[in-house]
């Protein structure tokens, strides 16, 4: 008996390590692609652990229906409703609103979601390009303003003939749904929608996630790559999108809702990693039309989310709580 | 149970898992391929290890793709904005996407990002 006890405990040793080891027939933890179109983007999903596939159709299904939900651009959608008739009962929309007014509230007004006649006069909406004139944007100046927007016991009211678009929080706050999805589901995974980023989970080896942060300049390389665990939001907003070039001159999809025009500063983009996606996406508007030195006073003042700045002369700043997370890439700390 | 025994049990002990994470994580490495998405669905897989021409239609247009020495290349496309045109030769991602025809092309590698924010 003496002789057989170092077998067992290594027969037993081989069998809990094998238990550790990743399944090679892995059903539980294979990753599942899929690659949908939603909210005028491509979403890309992949999920570990979603043996069934029944959570990426669960995912499938909601990216649809907030797509038919929120859309500004949809004739039936949700939103276009409330557009038209300046009312509505809808709670996803009220919520949007209610975040949108949150961060407007604190970044002195960066983010306004009531730009869209203005974000039509530019060519944004509909992708008919042009410069319009000061006249036609002061005209335009009576229909925006976020004290257009009232929140309701049940839902938003417009006033003025306002309308809203949601373009700056929608993809974000679908992150957040899918991601309570998945954490109840137990299944961990990366979605990239339309370039928003959020994980969830572990990965199934116990590594970080392991993401890039593109370089405005080059499609094709990043500024940095971030080693993150569990479950973060991240949102870049920049100038490098959605953009259309006129007289030797770039103007961007976002705009300062001062000005009504494009913004145009010496920031090429902003990314807000936290943990809420609705939180980073709004943010990472505001940031941009604020600019980086505005926008680290307002890190240091509410210490609820991390940045990344990429300035046009190539220097990338990184607030000090993220700078420890930065796998690869050159930059400079933003200090507390 | 003399010492030595205990030592020559724990190496060979040592050996096996060594050999178990040798296969799992060398043995299940995947060839590199590139996924061509429209739309929601799975046009096609391609390999990179071959050289060859592609030509898809996504229903909004048509996208054409060329893979040299491991890399992925649209060459030619219907949208009017060419984005996807200006993308370059790639092996990994960000995605090549050219909005307008509702196409993406995926890159999967072991090792490689899990995904690229902008």
């Amino acid at each position: 008996m003496k002789k057989l006890l170092p077998v067992l405990l290594a027969l037993v040793l081989i069998f809990s390590a094998c238990e550790l080891l990743p399944d090679s027939g892995a059903k539980p933890q294979a990753a599942s692609d899929a690659s949908i179109w939603a909210m005028d983007t491509v979403m890309d999903l992949r999920l570990y652990g979603d043996a069934d596939g029944s959570v990426m159709a669960e995912l499938t299904a909601l990216l649809n229906e907030l797509d038919r939900e929120l859309s500004a651009v949809s004739e039936d959608s949700a939103l276009t409703a409330l557009n038209e008739s300046g009312r509505t009962d809808n709670a996803r929309i009220r919520l949007l609103a209610a975040e949108a007014q949150r961060v407007s509230g604190f970044t002195g007004g960066a983010l306004d979601i009531t730009l869209l006649p203005v974000s039509r006069a530019w060519g944004f909406s509909t992708g008919s390009y042009r410069v319009p004139d000061t006249a036609e944007l002061e005209a335009l100046r009576g229909l925006v303003g976020m004290d257009k927007l009232t929140l309701t016991d049940e839902g938003v009211s417009l006033s003025d003939g306002a309308m809203l678009d949601l373009g700056a929080l929608a993809k974000g706050y679908a992150a957040e749904l899918c991601r309570e999805r998945m954490e109840q589901a137990g299944v961990a995974g990366r979605l990239s929608l339309g370039g928003n980023i959020q994980t969830v989970g572990t990965k199934p080896d116990g590594s970080d996630w392991l993401i890039g942060v593109q370089d405005p300049e080059d499609e094709n390389r990043y500024l940095l790559t971030l080693r993150l665990s569990g479950a973060k939001a991240l949102v870049t907003s920049g100038d490098y999108q959605r953009y259309f070039m006129q007289d030797g001159l770039r103007y961007c999809h976002i705009l300062d809702p001062e000005t009504l025009a494009p913004v145009r500063g010496t920031l090429r983009a902003v990314t807000v990693v936290t943990d809420s996606g609705l939180y980073a996406d709004a943010l990472s508007t505001a940031l941009f039309v604020l600019g980086r030195e505005a926008g680290e006073v307002l890190w240091r003042e509410r210490g609820d989310f991390e940045a990344i700045w990429a300035e046009a002369d190539g220097t990338v700043w990184v607030t000090a709580g993220l700078a420890d997370k930065v796998a690869e890439g050159e930059f400079e700390v933003v200090g507390p | 149970m003399k010492t030595r025994t205990w030592i020559l049990l724990l190496a060979a002990v040592f050996l096996v898992l060594a050999g178990i994470v040798a296969w799992q994580y060398l043995g299940a490495k995947p060839a590199q391929t590139a996924e061509v998405w429209a739309d929601g669905k799975l046009l096609r897989t391609i390999e990179l290890s071959q050289d060859g021409d592609y030509r898809v239609e996504t229903g909004l247009g048509w996208n054409e793709l060329r893979v040299r020495d491991g890399k992925l290349a649209v060459t030619a496309a219907s949208c009017p904005d060419g984005d996807c045109l200006r993308c370059g030769p790639r092996n990994a991602d960000p995605p090549i996407v050219c909005l307008p025809n509702r196409l993406s092309i995926r890159f999967s590698e072991a090792g490689t990002l899990d995904g690229v924010v902008k």
